[in-house]
């Protein structure tokens, strides 16, 4: 999977933005910066794929799909920080 | 009247949104604002009659900000107006002057204000309105534009209408 098209960063831009102006909570940086730390988070998440995968005990590694594995890491991290 | 001199108060709930990428109302502290998104360019319009003492000169809009979430940061805004002479503009199409704009930097408190004074000249600036009229004012967040650099929605207090 190739990192997310331009359209799509900033669909998630706008949809991070929703959501912390819904909270209303402190924002100190520009619209740039937080674009410029989706792109790198999203990046990030491009190149460690392989790694994500390999910490992958089998069966589970070989067994599940790339999305239930991607629903895994989603929910530990929703687990991990309390996200709703 | 004197130039400075007050000529309309505008609150949010006097905002009549357009088809398409409105403002959105919303309230802060029980307080009614109107919101405008940070990457779609999102505008709403005001009606009104210019009062019977206005005398001519230019007007400045000014507008009342607050920042959703953001403590850092550029907003820019433009406002334009648009003359209802009598017997000669046709309301069933826009006829704005050309858009004014300002840029105010976000306080570096969420939730205080901060006032935008945006000055149009007299004469085609205003679409040359004349003491009596009715008119529109169109504002709009310039989310678009590289100088607005604010995250996160920009919240429309008031809007004071005043005599340059």
């Amino acid at each position: 999977m190739a990192v997310l098209s331009a359209a799509d960063q900033v669909a998630v831009t706008s949809s991070y933005t929703r959501l912390v102006c819904e909270r209303r909570e402190a924002v100190p940086i520009r619209k740039a910066e937080l674009r410029a730390a989706i792109t790198a988070v999203d990046a990030w998440a491009d190149s460690n794929q392989a790694s994500f995968n390999s910490a992958i005990p089998l069966p589970a590694r070989t067994s599940l799909t790339a999305r239930q594995k991607a629903e895994i890491l989603l929910f530990v991290i929703r687990r991990r920080w309390e996200l709703s | 009247m004197a130039s400075g001199d007050t000529l309309l108060v505008l609150g949010p709930q006097q905002g009549q949104p357009p088809a398409t990428n409105y403002a959105t109302l919303d309230s802060r502290n029980n307080q009614l604002v109107l919101d405008f998104d940070d990457t779609t360019e999102e505008s709403t319009y005001f009606s009104g009659v210019l009062p019977r003492n206005y005398g001519g000169g230019g007007i400045t809009a000014t507008l009342w900000w607050m920042a959703t979430s953001a403590t850092s940061g550029d907003v820019k805004a433009g406002v334009s107006f648009e003359r209802h002479q009598d017997s000669v503009d046709d309301l069933d199409a826009d006829g704005f002057g050309s858009e004014q704009t300002g840029t105010i930097t976000a306080p570096a408190t969420s939730g205080t204000t901060k006032a935008m004074a945006i000055a149009s000249t007299n004469g085609a600036q205003i679409d040359s309105i004349a003491a009596g009229e009715t008119f529109r004012l169109k504002v709009a967040r310039k989310a678009a534009d590289g100088a607005d650099t604010m995250t996160g929605d920009a919240e429309l207090l008031a809007v004071e209408l005043k005599e340059t």
